[in-house]
């Protein structure tokens, strides 16, 4: 294409034109991490480990029992990042990743800027892709906060460049930074499941704050759900039930088929979401 | 219009709008209107509030889908071509759309982002380019939140200004704006009009329109209620005799007497305007009663009077 697109307008008619791929991602990932909230977000989630690790070391001076998972981190760094992921993943992750499905769609609707994307025009599928990458940049960035902080505040504050299992087993360090590489991984499945959701839902709704209110409320449902014995036939089918599963990172011999079973989940959600997405975008007024 | 682009094929018309009619919920937005938009014409899209002008101009760009009809964009059905269509397109819809934590310039180049015509090393250069066009390149650096209203309406203006359109719709453009802002805006749609592109404006102002505008459309209702030349529908309408006198009450009287109507006008200083009469019959008269006749011409009705007539029921 020249320079001079009056030259080009004629000969463009027939051809239908979008701007590059890359051009468009690296708009959208711009886009979301000027976005100041985001910024915060970030801030706070590297904040996690550090409080954790404070904590822990404040309360290992005295003496007492207190050995839950959090206590495991005493006096044992690198399993830092892996609790501190899985923390997490309870409610914060999961709504950070809603909050940025939130932005994306009902945020951009609500600004006006939709129509704006549409009329240059973004095909509605390239801007779901577009949408659902920024997404995914804020899942991983988050969790990367987590465990690179995690890493650093382990061993920094907490102390210890192995790991000792809740096995038993020692690990070196090379080893311990696989499976917190492996635990981080995995997260970002979890949470590509909850974006694809939420974005579904965005695209739905022009209110970024139903996007909230409905991945909130549905990880609260389903954590009533998962807790009623009478309903354990329900287990297989909510996403949260392998939430725990990051933990086995920190068995040894490590345990997969948690962490298999809850992406297995994951990945159906994801395409559930995915479709919804699609098929919703492509229909939406703008 | 015979107005001519640089090269290639010339569509005939820019757009074409068969039959459209658009549904919410039992309230008909659009009902049934046909529209042809030639090419290198600046329509005046005209009517009350809730007459239908943005959901008509939604449909035009695909945003929105009509219940029945057709619409056509530059030759190519709208939505099924919007990709082909769409990058020779510029549209303000529903006023400017941008993300407050962003400056100006930085919501411009995310906007140039996704323009499929401007060349990645072409978006910095067009982005002040349309900044500059638009008067904002001193605010460019400032956050979106904080500019007035009259910034926003400029910096949407500049988005659909990004690159050489063949049409450019603009809704309610000079909403916000100060008389230069709006004398900004009228000298940007002349701009476009000599080169060639086609533009359609939606606006309350109708002095606007009228300075502006070579064709018209009146929507009310959702129906059209007029479409056409400017000129065209003006003159159709044309009829009656304005007298320019400072003896207002003198003449009315007298022509009153004499079995004319006759109101009294002071719209261009004080005068006497003559719906109906023959000329020559109405001056004697005047004169012949001592009126002194500053001036007196034929009335041509401003766009105002037509619009009224036009959408005002007839009590």
């Amino acid at each position: 294409m020249s320079g001079a697109p009056s030259t080009s307008v004629d000969a463009g008619l027939d051809v239908p034109r979008a701007a590059p791929w890359g051009r468009l991602l690296a708009a959208e990932v711009r886009w979301v991490l000027l976005r100041p909230r985001t910024l915060v977000m970030l801030g706070l989630f590297a904040l996690i480990p550090v409080l954790i690790a404070i904590g822990v070391t404040v309360a290992d001076r005295r003496p007492g029992p207190g050995r839950g998972l959090i206590g495991a981190v005493a006096g044992n760094g690198l399993v830092l990042p892996v609790v501190a992921m899985t923390v997490a993943l309870a409610l914060l992750l999961p709504m950070a990743v809603a909050m940025a499905a939130a932005d994306a769609i009902a945020g951009e609707a609500a600004s006006g800027t939709l129509r704006g994307l549409l009329l240059a025009p973004v095909s509605r599928l390239r801007l779901v892709g577009m949408k659902a990458f920024g997404v995914l940049v804020v899942a991983v960035a988050a969790v990367l906060a987590l465990a690179v902080v995690g890493v650093l505040a382990g061993v920094l504050v907490v102390g210890g460049n192995q790991l000792i299992t809740l096995s038993g087993t020692t690990l070196g360090l090379g080893e311990a930074l696989g499976r917190v590489a492996l635990v981080a991984l995995w997260t970002v499945g979890q949470l590509a499941a909850v974006g694809a959701v939420a974005l579904a839902v965005s695209a739905w709704t022009e209110h970024p704050l139903v996007v909230l209110a409905a991945v909130l409320g549905g990880l609260i449902v389903f954590g009533v759900l998962g807790a009623i014995p009478t309903l354990a036939w329900l287990q297989p089918y909510l996403l949260t039930s392998g939430w725990s599963a990051g933990v086995d990172a920190l068995r040894d011999p490590l345990p997969l088929a948690g962490m298999i079973d809850a992406t297995w989940r994951a990945l159906c959600y994801l395409a559930i979401g995915v479709a919804a997405t699609v098929s919703t975008m492509l229909r939406r007024d703008a | 219009m015979t107005l001519t682009v640089a090269a290639g094929p010339v569509t005939a018309v820019a757009a074409r709008v068969r039959g459209v009619r658009k549904v919410f919920g039992s309230t008909v937005a659009v009902d049934d209107v046909d529209l042809d938009i030639p090419h290198g014409a600046v329509l005046g899209m005209l009517g009350p509030n809730g007459s239908g002008k943005t959901t008509l101009i939604r449909m035009l760009l695909g945003l929105t889908r009509p219940t029945a009809g057709t619409v056509e964009l530059l030759g190519r059905p709208v939505p099924e071509a919007a990709a082909t269509v769409l990058p020779h397109v510029g549209a303000l819809v529903e006023g400017p759309g941008f993300h407050p934590f962003l400056s100006g310039r930085e919501n411009l180049r995310r906007v140039a982002a996704t323009e499929p015509l401007l060349a990645t090393r072409a978006i910095p250069a067009a982005v002040d380019a349309a900044l500059e066009r638009v008067g904002l390149g001193a605010a460019a650096g400032r956050r979106y939140r904080g500019y007035s209203l009259g910034m926003k309406q400029r910096l949407g203006l500049a988005g659909a200004l990004l690159l050489p359109r063949r049409l450019v719709v603009l809704d309610e453009p000079t909403n916000g704006l100060d008389p230069a802002g709006t004398r900004d805006v009228r000298g940007i749609i002349a701009e476009l009009h000599t080169d060639g592109a086609t533009v359609v404006v939606s606006s309350h102002l109708l002095t606007e329109v009228e300075a502006t505008c070579t064709h018209v459309a009146v929507l009310q209702s959702g129906a059209l209620i007029a479409e056409g030349e400017l000129r065209g529908l003006l003159d159709a309408d044309a009829a009656g005799l304005v007298v320019t006198t400072p003896d207002v009450d003198l003449a009315v009287t007298t022509l009153r007497a004499a079995g004319i109507a006759a109101y009294p006008d002071d719209a261009d200083g004080p005068g006497v305007v003559v719906p109906a009469g023959e000329p020559p019959e109405v001056i004697a008269l005047l004169v012949r009663a001592g009126v002194a006749v500053h001036e007196a011409r034929r009335r041509r009705p401003r766009l105002e009077e037509l619009f009224a007539r036009l959408t005002e029921p007839t009590s």
